[in-house]
């Protein structure tokens, strides 16, 4: 390749699609514990995601609604306004599967009221004078959004394409829930970075809050899964462990290791795109045929309530 | 050297069996209470949406009047509801349509709603009428209630009109169980198009508490004469056509309070008059022409005033309400917030005036 090209991160191909807010429903009260039958770790691993959603795609909107003024680019406005809507919904419906959790004997209210208290306090809107300070915070957090968006974008393209859940048996609201979920961030996934690009841009906070963004959910997912796993009234002195992990990846019920390790060069190079990851043609195509969207499409008519 | 090896070697074995016991005791901890050691906020929000999806079988499906039916969905302990509220029906095409739940409280098994197909409608009622089959599911979200029935009103005076009985008939039941002073005036097209008028008849008994006003039997209905001798603070509650809503609300005694239900108060072009908004914080009063949202007309003032859907489910432009009657058109907010904030971006004033936090 020559060496000549910019090396500033730009979009691969110009996929550009209008952002909205579906208006998507689902019920819970056919799906079982364990929603990928007879394998209680790989269903709380993913589980784990419905702890951390409704809390952290709150905290995406409440900080996404304060850069609103730094702004100076109508199209990219529209776009963060798009992705603020989706993150909303999104947040609403993972919250929706936690009162049925705990109807089956599996109360996850511990864990996230612990996660609540992560979002709200610590990355919350911390007592901070007006000016640089408060800013400096504002951008902090813009910067963590867009290398969390890294990975809910690789966790999209890894449910789209996750067809041995289907071969497995797994519960298709549940699916369709992730995979609706999934294609909206596919879909959604240059907003955060060009977002942090237009407001910031510094590598250095790229890095700095890679790092920060990956030990934390590193952190929170071993514990949600191991929360999950200790107090499922159904299995056994259950655990979780990285080995079990691993082979869930190999299995391709879970991502692979491999794949992750991977992805994590790509974040920090300095000619990264979002675009480069995942296919937005692949997200639209199931958000087409999706169950959930398509009632929500419905319900939509052209803007007309 | 020997002199300096000990010590060395020493230090080594201390902190070896110190990092060991410490990670021992970290497992052990760790093992009591698995989500040792990071605080919890103390009112979690996760966990607790605003409501939530059931679904229900169909299991019957009839018809109670001329162009009439009442679906009864069952399902197993279904949340609870008060006399006045009402369930979203997300029907098969995606559609969602609100029906009052007039079946009986105590029942947590199943749910009763009746609708009245509207032929020019925007193709709900016709859905509900052809397609909710005995024996098909049904999504629901709710129930909720814009409608509740004041509990130490003296007196109760009732207007339903047609199937706005749907909300009132659990409150007649209720107060007749509580023994409370009622009067129900119920108008319709025909006797035949009214559901439910035996049941309101029985209710109301021999002392004449019901009066039956069909149009093609007895003319136009006397609410001035219904509402003249009621007793100070009476409460009133109508559900029915909006011309008769506004008959109630002319013929209104001072001394009485009116509740409404409205059907469908979103597809009405009426109601959509001008109103101003004040924007306390930025010191602002702007103009919302008919027609246009709160949200257009505060976008002129305050650009960055955040939204998203446009269409009153994703909450974004919610905004808190300071003064000012909200006649609410989300589909979101809990009755509890409704008090003290508004979607802007579909929801208007009821009177002339509103005044954001803005």
């Amino acid at each position: 390749m020559s060496n000549t090209q910019s090396r500033a991160p730009r979009p691969v191909a110009d996929e550009r699609v209008a952002l909205k807010a579906r208006r998507v429903s689902f019920s819970w009260d056919r799906t079982p514990l364990h929603w990928i039958p007879d394998d209680p770790f790989t269903t709380h691993t993913i589980n784990v995601l419905h702890l951390l959603l409704p809390a952290g795609e709150r905290w995406f909107v409440h900080v996404y609604k304060q850069v609103l003024p730094y702004i100076r680019d109508d199209r990219l406005r529209e776009d963060v306004i798009g992705f603020i809507g989706q993150e909303a919904m999104h947040s609403q419906a993972h919250d929706e599967v936690l009162p049925h959790l705990k109807e089956q004997g599996l109360d996850p209210t511990p864990y996230t009221a612990q996660v609540d208290w992560f979002f709200e306090k610590l990355l919350g809107d911390r007592t901070l004078p007006p000016g640089r300070a408060r800013e400096w915070w504002l951008m902090e957090r813009v910067a963590l959004i867009a290398a969390i968006e890294h990975y809910t974008a690789f966790l999209g393209d890894w449910v789209l394409n996750a067809d041995e859940l289907d071969r497995k048996g797994a519960d298709p609201t549940m699916l369709d829930l992730l995979r609706w979920h999934g294609a909206e961030e596919v879909e959604h996934r240059s907003v955060a970075f060009e977002l942090f690009e237009h407001v910031d841009g510094g590598y250095r906070r790229r890095v700095r809050t890679w790092a920060l963004a990956f030990s934390a959910l590193m952190f929170l997912w071993q514990r949600g899964a191991r929360f999950f796993m200790e107090n499922d009234p159904t299995v056994l002195d259950g655990k979780a462990s990285f080995k079990e992990f691993y082979r869930g990846g190999k299995r391709g019920v879970l991502p692979s290791t491999g794949a992750m390790v991977k992805s994590i060069p790509r974040y920090l190079s300095r000619s990264y795109h979002p675009s480069q990851e995942g296919s937005t043609a692949q997200a639209v195509a199931y958000l087409a045929g999706s169950p959930a969207a398509t009632a929500a499409e419905a319900r939509t008519p052209n803007g007309a309530v | 050297m020997p002199r300096l090896r000990t010590p060395r070697l020493r230090t080594v074995l201390l902190v070896t069996g110190s990092a060991l016991l410490a990670r021992r005791a970290l497992r052990r901890r760790i093992q009591a209470s698995p989500l040792w050691p990071m605080p919890a906020l103390e009112e979690p929000v996760s966990g607790r949406p605003r409501a939530r999806a059931l679904r229900l079988l169909v299991t019957r499906h009839e018809s109670v009047a001329d162009g009439v039916v009442q679906l009864r969905l069952e399902g197993q302990d279904l949340p609870a509801w008060e006399p006045g509220a009402h369930l979203d029906l997300v029907l098969p095409s995606g559609l969602i349509r609100q029906y009052s739940l007039c079946g009986d409280p105590e029942d947590t098994s199943s749910y009763t709603v009746a609708t009245r197909l509207i032929a020019d409608g925007r193709g709900g009622s016709r859905e509900v009428h052809e397609q909710l089959q005995e024996g098909s599911e049904i999504e629901v979200r709710g129930p909720r209630n814009r409608f509740p029935l004041a509990a130490g009103a003296p007196s109760y005076v009732f207007v339903a009109g047609g199937i706005g009985i749907t909300p009132i008939l659990p409150m007649l039941r209720a107060l007749e169980a509580r023994g409370a002073d009622w009067r129900l005036l119920y108008a319709g097209r025909t006797r035949a198009s009214m559901p439910f008028l035996e049941e309101a008849e029985k209710l109301g008994g021999e002392r004449g508490r019901v009066s039956v006003v069909a149009e093609d039997e007895g003319g136009r209905p006397d609410l001035a004469g219904l509402l003249a001798d009621s007793a100070p603070d009476t409460a009133v509650y109508c559900c029915g056509p909006e011309g008769l809503m506004e008959a109630v609300a002319a013929a209104l005694p001072g001394h009485c309070e009116l509740h409404l239900e409205r059907f469908a108060p979103h597809t009405s072009a009426d109601g959509n008059g001008p109103f101003e908004v004040e924007l306390r914080r930025s010191g602002r009063t702007v103009p919302v022409p008919a027609g246009t949202s709160v949200l257009a007309a505060v976008r002129a003032e305050v650009p960055n005033v955040s939204y998203s859907c446009e269409q009153g489910f994703c909450g974004t432009c919610q905004q808190r309400v300071l003064e000012g009657e909200v006649d609410h058109r989300d589909e979101l907010l809990t009755d509890s917030e409704r008090d003290d904030s508004m979607l802007i971006c579909v929801s208007r004033a009821r009177g002339e005036r509103l005044v954001l936090d803005l």
